[in-house]
This record gives C-alpha cells, sequence and structure tokens, in this order.
C-alpha cells in the first residue's frame, strides 16, 4: 500500500519508513509537521496516513486536527493516529464520526511490529484498529455503571477484541474459541447491551465504543 | 528571547536587601557620618519650614476665612486652600528625600490628609522650633556656666547643682529632640505612603505573587520533564524496539545482525539521554558531592567553554545550593541556546550575608527578562527572597546577577 507518514522525530521516522519498505510498502512521503502532511496527502493521495498526535509548533494535538480534516476531506485515505498516551477525547473524536479505515494506536505500539503492520492491513481493507489498552481503558471506566459489568468473562474478552476492530473470525483465533462461540457470545452481548443487530463491523466498533463512552 | 527591548535593559526585582528608607523596617542602611549631619541639618530646617507653615495657615485663615464659611464659595475656597497646602507638602516631601533620604512611592494622598499632615507638621516643626531654641538657651546658660567656674564666682555645691540640673534638661530637651524627629518621620509616612499598613500588605501581595510564581514555575519545570520523557527517552525506546521488532522479520541472518547491531548502538544511546534527563530533572551531585561539583557538570555538559570561579569557605545550606544551582544551570542554557556566545563566565561567592551570583556571557545580548527562561529563575530567586538582575543590551554582552540571602 501506498503510505504517508508524519512524526517529528527523525529517528523514529526513518525507522518506520525503513520498516514498511522491508514489509514492501511505499512510503510516498515523511514528514515531520501537520501543514506539510497535508500538502503532501493532497498531491500525492496516499492509500493511507500515519500520524503522530504531538507534532511542532506547539506539540499539542496538531496531528489528530490534519487526521480529522483528512478524514472530513478525503474519506477514502485511510489514516492511523499515534498518540504518546490514551486519550479519550482524541479517540472519540476520531472515532465517531465514522470508523471506517481508522485507527488510534498507542505509539508503543509501533514496538510490536506484527500488530502495528496487522492494524494498518486493517483498516487498509477499510476496518478500524483501536489500542487494546485504549478498549481497556474505556471498558474499566464503565464497569461500575453499566449493563458491562454483567457480562461474563469471556464475553467481556469477546467485547474488549471486537471493539479494537477485529473481524468475528480474528477473535476466534485470538481467544482460541470457535467461530460460532464467538457468534453466539456476540449475539449475547448485543442483547445485554440492547444494540441492533448489524452487519458491518466497523459500524459494531463504533457503536460498542459510542456505547462505552456514554 | 531575543527582547525587542531596545537598548540596555536592566531588569530588577524587589528585595528585602535593598535600602529602605529607615521607617522601611529592621534592614535599613547603618548611619554615615554625612549621613548624619544630613539629618540634623533636615531637623534643623523643619524648624523654617514649620514657620512657612504656620504664616501659610494664618494668610489662609485671614483671607480665605470667610469664604470657606459661606456655602457658595467654599468649593473655590478649599480648592486654593488644598492647592497652596499641596505646594508646602510638596516641600516637606523634598525636605524628607533630600535630607533624610526617604523614597516615597508614586501615590496620590487626598486632600483631607495634606491639610491634615499640614496641620500635624506645622505643630511638631513649630514645637521642635522650641526644643532646639531651648538647647540653645541652654548651651548659653552652660558658657555662663563655664565662666563663672573659670571666674570663681562659685561655691561647688552651687557649681554640682547647676551641672546635675543642666544635665537632666540637656537629656530631656535631646530626648525631645530625637522623638520629634520621629515624629517627623511617621507623620511623612502616613501622608505620602508607605503605611506600616501598606508595608504589610505589599509584603503579603509580594508573597503571594512568589508563592504563585513558584507553583508556575514548577508546572513549567514537570511540563518539561514530561516533555524529555516523551520527546526523548521514549521516542528512542520506541525505535529501539522497532529495530528488535524488524530483526526478527528479517528474512536472512546477515541482515538480522545487521539489525542487532544497530539495536544495540541504541540501546546504549537511550541510557545515555535517560542519565541526561534525570540530570536535567535532579542533578545528584548536588547531594553527594555538593555545589561546586554539580557546577562542574553543568560546565561539561554546556557546548560553550565555561569559565568558573567558585568562592565559598562554608558549606551552604541545602535549599541555597539548589537553588544556586538551578539559577547558573537556567542561566547557562539560556546562553547556549539565544546568545552564539563563545565563553561565559561563573562567578560565586559568599558575602556577609548572601550569596552572589553572576553569570556574564559574550553573546549577543538582547536577553528579554519576561522570557520563558528568565521569569522561572525569578520566581525560583523570588522565592528565597533574593534579588536577580538581567543586563542585556542589544549585541551584548549579557549579565545576570543574583543575590540569595544565606537565611
Amino acid at each position: 500500500m501506498r503510505v504517508i507518514l508524519a512524526e517529528d522525530s527523525t529517528l523514529l521516522r526513518e525507522g518506520l519508513i525503513r520498516l514498511l519498505t522491508e514489509e514492501g510498502h511505499e512510503v510516498l512521503a515523511g514528514v515531520g509537521d501537520a501543514v506539510s502532511l497535508l500538502r503532501e496527502v493532497e498531491t500525492q493521495t496516499p492509500d493511507i496516513v500515519v500520524t503522530d498526535i504531538r507534532m511542532p509548533p506547539t506539540h499539542t494535538d496538531e496531528g489528530l486536527r490534519a487526521a480529522v480534516e483528512i478524514r472530513k476531506r478525503w474519506p477514502g485515505v485511510g489514516v492511523l493516529v499515534l498518540s504518546q498516551h490514551v486519550e479519550r477525547n482524541y479517540a472519540a473524536q476520531l472515532l465517531t464520526s465514522n470508523a471506517e479505515r481508522v485507527g488510534y494506536l498507542l505509539k508503543d505500539r509501533v514496538a510490536q511490529v506484527d500488530e502495528f503492520l496487522d492494524s494498518l492491513e486493517r483498516i487498509h481493507a477499510g476496518g478500524a484498529a483501536i489500542d487494546p489498552e485504549v478498549v481497556r481503558q474505556l471498558v474499566i471506566r464503565t464497569t461500575h455503571t453499566d449493563p458491562l459489568s454483567r457480562l461474563t468473562p469471556r464475553e467481556r474478552s469477546v467485547i474488549e477484541a471486537l471493539a479494537q476492530g477485529h473481524t468475528n473470525a480474528a477473535i476466534a483465533q485470538k481467544l482460541h474459541i470457535s467461530l460460532s462461540s464467538v457468534e453466539k457470545n456476540l449475539n449475547m452481548i448485543f442483547d445485554r447491551l440492547e444494540l441492533s443487530h448489524t452487519t458491518g463491523y466497523s459500524r459494531r466498533v463504533l457503536a460498542v465504543l459510542r456505547y462505552l463512552e456514554s | 528571547m531575543k527582547g525587542d527591548l531596545a537598548g540596555a535593559d536592566t531588569h530588577r526585582l524587589p528585595s528585602p536587601l535593598d535600602p529602605r528608607p529607615e521607617n522601611g523596617g529592621a534592614l535599613a542602611p547603618p548611619v554615615q557620618p554625612t549621613a548624619r549631619l544630613l539629618r540634623v541639618a533636615g531637623v534643623l530646617l523643619s524648624c523654617f519650614t514649620a514657620l512657612l507653615g504656620l504664616l501659610y495657615f494664618m494668610l489662609a485663615g485671614a483671607l480665605l476665612g470667610a469664604f470657606l464659611l459661606w456655602p457658595r464659595t467654599r468649593g473655590r475656597a478649599h480648592a486654593l486652600l488644598v492647592a497652596g497646602a499641596r505646594r508646602l507638602a510638596a516641600l516637606e516631601r523634598s525636605r524628607r528625600s533630600v535630607f533624610f533620604h526617604d523614597r516615597f512611592p508614586e501615590h496620590h494622598a487626598s486632600d483631607q490628609q495634606v491639610l491634615r499632615y499640614l496641620a500635624a507638621r506645622t505643630y511638631t516643626g513649630l514645637l521642635c522650633s522650641i526644643v532646639v531654641g531651648l538647647l540653645v538657651f541652654g548651651v548659653i546658660l552652660a558658657g555662663l556656666l563655664a565662666a563663672g567656674v573659670a571666674r570663681s564666682t562659685m561655691t561647688w555645691q552651687e557649681l554640682l547643682t547647676q551641672v546635675v540640673l543642666g544635665s537632666v534638661l540637656l537629656f530631656l530637651d535631646v530626648q525631645g529632640l530625637f522623638s520629634l524627629a520621629a515624629l517627623d518621620t511617621r507623620l511623612a509616612r502616613e501622608c505620602f505612603g508607605p503605611s506600616e499598613r501598606e508595608l504589610l500588605e505589599r509584603r503579603i501581595n509580594e508573597l503571594a505573587a512568589s508563592r504563585a510564581a513558584v507553583v508556575h514555575a514548577v508546572d513549567t519545570e514537570r511540563r518539561r520533564v514530561e516533555r524529555d520523557l516523551h520527546d526523548g527517552v521514549q521516542q528512542r525506546l520506541v525505535a529501539l524496539a522497532m529495530l528488535l521488532g524488524r530483526a526478527r522479520r528479517s528474512k536472512t541472518p546477515e541482515q538480522a545482525d545487521a539489525l542487532l547491531e544497530q539495536a544495540h548502538k541504541e540501546s546504549q544511546e537511550v541510557l545515555t539521554e535517560l542519565r541526561e534527563v534525570a540530570w536535567r530533572v535532579y542533578p545528584s551531585a548536588l547531594d553527594n558531592l555538593g555545589l561546586q561539583e554539580a557546577l562542574g557538570g553543568v560546565s561539561e555538559r554546556c557546548s560553550i567553554p565555561i569559565r568558573i570561579e567558585y568562592d565559598v569557605p562554608e558549606p551552604l545550606p541545602p535549599s541555597l545550593e539548589t537553588a544556586a544551582y538551578f539559577v547558573v544551570s537556567e542561566a547557562v542554557t539560556n546562553a547556549a541556546k539565544h546568545s552564539s556566545a563563545e565563553d561565559i563566565f561563573v562567578s560565586v561567592k559568599a558575602c556577609d550575608t548572601f550569596l552572589a551570583i553572576l553569570v556574564r556571557d559574550s553573546g549577543v545580548g538582547g536577553a528579554d527578562p519576561a522570557g520563558s527562561g528568565l521569569t522561572g529563575l525569578h520566581s525560583r530567586v523570588a522565592a528565597l527572597d533574593g534579588s536577580l538582575n538581567v543586563h542585556s543590551p542589544i549585541g551584548g554582552p549579557t549579565t545576570i546577577t543574583a543575590e540569595l540571602p544565606c537565611a
């Protein structure tokens, strides 16, 4: 796939470019700030953009604002945002509009190369990739208020995997259970959370996340 | 920090070490002989200005009295009266400034205050004239007594009586003079400010401001540490982990080896970075080896050559050492970042009551005292009741001096 990288740390940017090139992807450009990122996206239209949130000049949320704009102007371009730590608001801003071709990962996740590449593939395929840590925190936050606390441990692990954007097959593989068992668990969860059955899994992610944030 | 402050700008923090008017508290400077003569002259002059005041009130009473009583003209007459009183009060104020070195703040006294002051001042001034007159009279009597003794027309008993009586009267008279001088000081302070209450309020405001500034400085510091960790150490660690991840995924053993070697080098650099960050947070050398060693660490870490003069015979209290260290290290960091200097001179000297710190760089000057680095320094120094001067004309050199009281 054709990728554009925005990351202000030269060291990390170079590392990412090498990694993606080794994996056979094409890195169209590597930039260090949000303005150049938007300029590059406009001229080259990549398949996917990977951007850090904190970038010059203010080191606050430049990357995120650029990501939101890219989602608005070029809906076909996938966006993967890398964050220094879990920021619920950032995640919410990015995911509530449309949870397709979008990812929110902790920066450290890049270190787990396989997972990072897997997330990229998922986003490229039209799905979502939410960092397990983000999901965990959202789940923890809601346990004392909600029907989630009524879930069995198995159902809880299924909903966490689901919220990360995994397909049913991937969940089955991840938790070492059968596909039918995943489906059964999911149906139970949707019943308990009173969520309508939908098929597109990104919409399920969205529904779950929205629920978790409420 | 390139300030848009044109020319030489000297920014001064108020300090309790500043000489204050003697009414300013316990830290008044000792009185020099010339200053004492000046004061005596000031007291004598106050007798004359009191006569002026008396004349003014008599004249004004005679001329304006009727108008002051009549409601229609009262306003204008009162304004005239006050205008004259203000002139005389200004005269008194200059007398206090010239002869007693009082420094009054910009302070606008109300009409009521001015009139009250002038009336009281005139009264005490006249009293003072009488007391001075008595003193002169006493001196004449003493002269006559001495002449009598010389002509030996006095018995021993008479002489003794006269001497005892004269001494007591002299004591009372001098006592009166001192009291009246003190009263004059107090009256001036109440009218021209600052009063005791204002001084206290000002001190409270100063403390509140410095406390807020310290909290702010601490927060800034923490933000810097967080930034250092995230943008330095964490990035390096992620890059390192990524190298290892790539090594594990590599297709050939050679590639894996090359990546591992890179990773190994990277891990060394992460360690260096971590040490640097920890040092910036708090140099542990301060606790183990003292200020001088820690300052040596500053010069090792600085890209510009630093010459350090350290003259502190006694060991310092830890809080003072820490403050002194951060003043030097901040100033040096600022100079290294902004001044394009070729060398930096640092001096740390222990004086009687304070520690004097000086950091001078040969750079381009134009440092802005309101810049973030210098503001943090101000806060740190103000918290210890010290003073900080930044002298940084465009074109350099920049000199930062700090005085920290040895509490």
